[in-house]
């Protein structure tokens, strides 16, 4: 009884912390949610972090958050944000998040596995407190970011190689494949399933009108719209000029990086 | 319906119920082998990050030993800790998780220990405006830093993967089948022996 109620508690307090909503995973390689780079600097910083991820399959993310908004630790919070965002390659483990908080002037480099070799704690804090953390006390956040990323991609580049891809453009590449394979299947469906209404149909004249099982006389195979809703799932664009979309590719870390302030 | 006939339909029901029985202990067997698993190699990356800090500290020391007068009664405390955690290092099992929570407590406890005391130190050498200032001790300082997340975040997470493989030997399938193949439940780290030396409370608290 007493190991039920000391598991009953564990887990009601692992459900309360659990609570905390994250913020989703990120859309882009470079995100300013506090809008404080200007939009030319973050769709450069973001193209260049595509073409990284397309030479070295390394999946490095910026995000910059107007506050940081959470009871736990800045550390315990960037490490949750990282593990439910899967960034890097699966069994790489190739990937790294700059995380910085504009109201509480926080930075936070968090490390994932496979880039602790080259991207070290020491190296981290290096970039966070000798080149983010001049520019940002002198308000110049665009040089701030751009040379923060160009030190983080120098730091990592090397250790591994690309394949020309992202995990973005694979995986819209693949929806577009469903999507297609989709339309030619459905296209099947409804030149049967027009053939048996007609075959259908002329049963029930046949018979002299004793209502069909299909319901009514109009063309039942146009309900209400429903043609139009099946050849959705094409096409994975939308993204803003400069580079494409990011999307994690099953990356994990155990803590790895440093933090810092300005 | 002869009597042989209804004699073969109930053994046939029997064989097959036997069978469903015996493929349903071997799920609960195999989900149970695979979390006690995950508990055992968890706890490899829990004495990995353990470890990594072990190493780190002949470095610190010898850095911050080097400074002019550098207070001798912090070193040696860092020294004695280190070394109790390599004592109780010994005593630990290799291969898989501690199976017995006192055990457990003591290896924490050394450890948390050492973590006290190396935060101390960094705090101590504050006062030293010159070894500071030399990038070979802010590159262990960082790598100090990173080590202690690193150690809480693997901490962390073997408490989890151990708590749900206990959850599943506390309930109904996992208990029986577990008592029958002699599953135990195991210890986790405990929120008592993080309150006694926790590095993060040091900092504030002693200076």
């Amino acid at each position: 009884m007493k190991v039920f109620w000391l598991l009953f508690g564990i887990f009601a307090a692992t459900a309360a912390f659990a609570a905390e909503t994250l913020p989703p995973a990120p859309s882009r390689y470079f995100n300013d949610y506090a809008n404080v780079v200007s939009p030319g600097t973050a769709a450069f910083l973001n193209a260049e972090l595509d073409q990284f991820e397309r030479e070295t399959s390394n999946q490095l993310v910026v995000v910059i958050y107007p506050s940081l908004t959470t009871d736990s630790s800045l550390e315990d919070y960037t490490q949750r944000l990282t593990d439910s965002w899967h960034v890097g390659q699966k069994s790489k483990d190739n990937g790294a998040v700059l995380f910085a908080f504009m109201a509480q002037h926080k930075l936070r480099i968090q490390v994932n596995y496979g880039l602790e070799g080259r991207l070290t704690d020491a190296t981290s804090k290096d970039i966070i407190s000798d080149v983010i953390a001049p520019q940002m006390r002198a308000n110049d956040v665009d040089a701030a970011f751009r040379e923060g990323v160009a030190a983080m991609i120098a730091a990592t580049k090397g250790e591994y190689r690309g394949d020309g891809q992202t995990n973005y453009s694979r995986h819209s590449a693949n929806v577009r494949a469903a999507g297609g394979y989709a339309r030619i299947v459905f296209f099947i469906v409804f030149i049967l399933l027009w053939g048996l209404a007609r075959s259908r149909r002329h049963v029930v004249y046949g018979s002299r009108g004793r209502g069909g099982f299909w319901g009514g006389g109009g063309p039942w195979i146009f309900p209400g719209g429903g043609w139009g809703g099946g050849g959705g799932g094409g096409g994975g664009g939308g993204w803003g000029g400069g580079g494409g979309g990011f999307s994690g590719g099953g990356g994990s870390g155990g803590g790895g990086g440093a933090s810092g302030g300005w | 319906m002869s009597a042989g006939k209804v004699l073969l339909f109930l053994f046939g029901g029997l064989v097959l119920i036997g069978v469903i029985g015996v493929l349903w202990v071997i799920g609960v067997y195999n989900s149970l082998a695979t979390q006690k698993q995950a508990a055992d190699s968890q706890w490899a990356q829990v004495e990995n990050v353990y470890q990594r800090r072990y190493d780190l500290v002949p470095n610190l020391v010898n850095t911050v030993a080097g400074a002019a007068n550098f207070e001798k009664s912090t070193l040696t405390q860092v020294t004695q800790a280190r070394a109790s955690v390599g004592q109780v290092h010994m005593q630990m099992p290799t291969g898989s998780a501690p199976t017995d929570q006192a055990q457990l407590n003591a290896y924490s406890q050394a450890q948390n220990s050492l973590g006290g005391a190396l935060s101390r130190l960094l705090v101590v050498s504050e006062r030293y405006p010159q070894l500071t200032a030399t990038a070979s001790f802010r590159d262990l300082q960082a790598q100090l830093e990173g080590t202690e997340n690193r150690i809480s975040v693997e901490r962390e997470r073997f408490n989890q993967t151990v708590q749900s493989y206990d959850t599943s030997l506390a309930r109904f399938p996992g208990g029986m089948v577990g008592h029958i193949f002699n599953f135990s439940p195991r210890p986790y780290f405990t929120a008592e022996a993080d309150a006694q030396s926790a590095p993060k409370v040091d900092f504030s608290g002693k200076f």
